[in-house]
Parts: C-alpha cells; sequence; structure tokens
C-alpha cells in the first residue's frame, strides 16, 4: 500500500551512513539491523545484511530485484512447524 | 460474431459490455475505449463495423496491455517475488494468501478445497 510520495522512502538514516561507511571502508561484513522497517533503496545493492527477525539475524544479500521492498521482509519472523504428527515434526524446510 | 484480437469473440450484447469479456478489459477501459474510437457504447456488438473492429484492434495492440501479454506480466511479478525471497513470494510459493488475510478459517480460494484431518474434532480434545 503506498506511502505519500512527499514523504519519499522511509529509510533509516543511520542504516544509509553505515552503508556508506562500509563502501569507504571496502568492508563486506553483513551489517547487523534491527530496521525491518526499512525500504531497500539502491544504494543497499550488493551489500550484505543480517536482518534481525526477533531471534536470530537472517542474513541477506541485495539484489536489484529487492530496491523497494522492505528489509523485514526477508527474514520471516514466524516457523511454521506443520500440524499434528506426534511431539512436532522437525522444522518445515525453508 | 466479431473477433477483436484474434481469440475473444463477445457476444451480442453492448459494446461496453462485450468489450469486458477481452482479459484486462474492465467497465473503465471499456468506457474509455468506446469514447476514443468514436463507437456508441450502447450499439449491439454484433452491429459493429469492419471499421470499427479495426479500430479497436489498433488501439488496444498500440497502447494497451491486455490477454495474453497481460497474463505473463501478472505471471512474472510473481515470478519475482517467488526468486528473491520476500514474504509475499514464500505466500505465493505455499499457496496461502499473500495480503495478511486471516487462515484459521476461510481463505479456501488460495488454499482449495477443504482436507479434513482425522480426529481433530475441537482444541481441548488436542491435548
Amino acid at each position: 500500500m503506498g506511502r505519500s510520495l512527499k514523504k519519499g522512502p522511509y529509510v533509516v538514516e543511520r542504516l544509509l551512513e553505515k552503508v556508506y561507511r562500509a563502501d569507504q571502508t571496502g568492508n563486506r561484513d553483513p551489517i547487523k539491523t534491527w530496521a525491518r522497517a526499512c525500504t531497500i533503496v539502491p544504494e543497499f545493492i550488493g551489500k550484505n545484511f543480517a536482518i534481525h527477525n526477533g531471534r536470530n539475524f537472517i542474513k541477506l544479500y541485495v539484489t536489484e530485484d529487492m530496491v523497494g521492498h522492505k528489509l523485514g521482509e526477508f527474514a520471516p519472523t514466524r516457523t511454521f512447524r506443520g500440524h499434528g504428527g506426534k511431539g512436532g515434526k522437525s522444522p518445515a524446510k525453508k | 460474431m466479431p473477433r477483436i484480437l484474434g481469440v475473444d469473440i463477445p457476444n451480442d450484447k453492448r459494446t461496453v459490455i462485450s468489450l469486458r469479456y477481452i482479459y484486462g478489459i474492465g467497465p473503465f477501459l471499456s468506457n474509455q475505449l468506446c469514447e476514443r474510437t468514436g463507437i456508441d457504447p450502447n450499439k449491439r456488438a454484433r452491429d459493429l463495423t469492419e471499421d470499427d473492429l479495426a479500430k479497436l484492434a489498433a488501439l488496444l495492440d498500440n497502447e494497451y496491455v491486455v490477454e495474453g501479454q497481460l497474463r505473463r506480466q501478472v505471471q512474472q511479478s510473481i515470478s519475482r517475488l517467488r526468486d528473491i525471497g520476500c514474504y509475499r513470494g514464500l505466500r505465493h510459493r505455499k499457496g496461502l494468501p499473500v495480503h495478511g488475510q486471516r487462515t484459521r478459517t476461510n481463505a479456501r480460494t488460495r488454499k482449495g478445497p477443504r482436507k479434513t484431518v482425522a480426529g481433530k474434532k475441537g482444541v481441548k480434545e488436542m491435548r
């Protein structure tokens, strides 16, 4: 659903700064972040992120197709282990 | 019956209505098409002249995305979502509703016919 164009995309400034800094220093380590609501902007392409899902950090390599989505869309917060069975099955394959 | 864009054979309803039998044309576009080609929207489709049909076909061909092309576009958008592994893509992969609807009940369009689980009556009997 749309966000007002006047406001522009929601980008967490501090995260963007981190991306720039990684660019300058050539640091390829994943950028750890909790900012799931942050929109992926073209500057993020080719960067590694580690996005918090409430428990772990999910690694994500950002490609061009992902621009315009939010970081959180790529780090699922729920694990569905299937219905029924005895004592819960092994985690569903991802 | 007149044919537009090869396959579509709208019947002998009013032009505005029969145009909507083409995939990708709804009430709005149908009206717009009639206006732009100068065809009386109340004219029956069977009364359309060759000239009218040619005009419609040319307009649709050049400026609108309909039928096969549109279907392909939709499929591409979906496969993009699947490929990048975002939440919406995962929902498409699993055949569950994509826009955050409830799945405890309903959602039958996406999930298909009910698959009844034996021995599952109520919440109490689960333990």
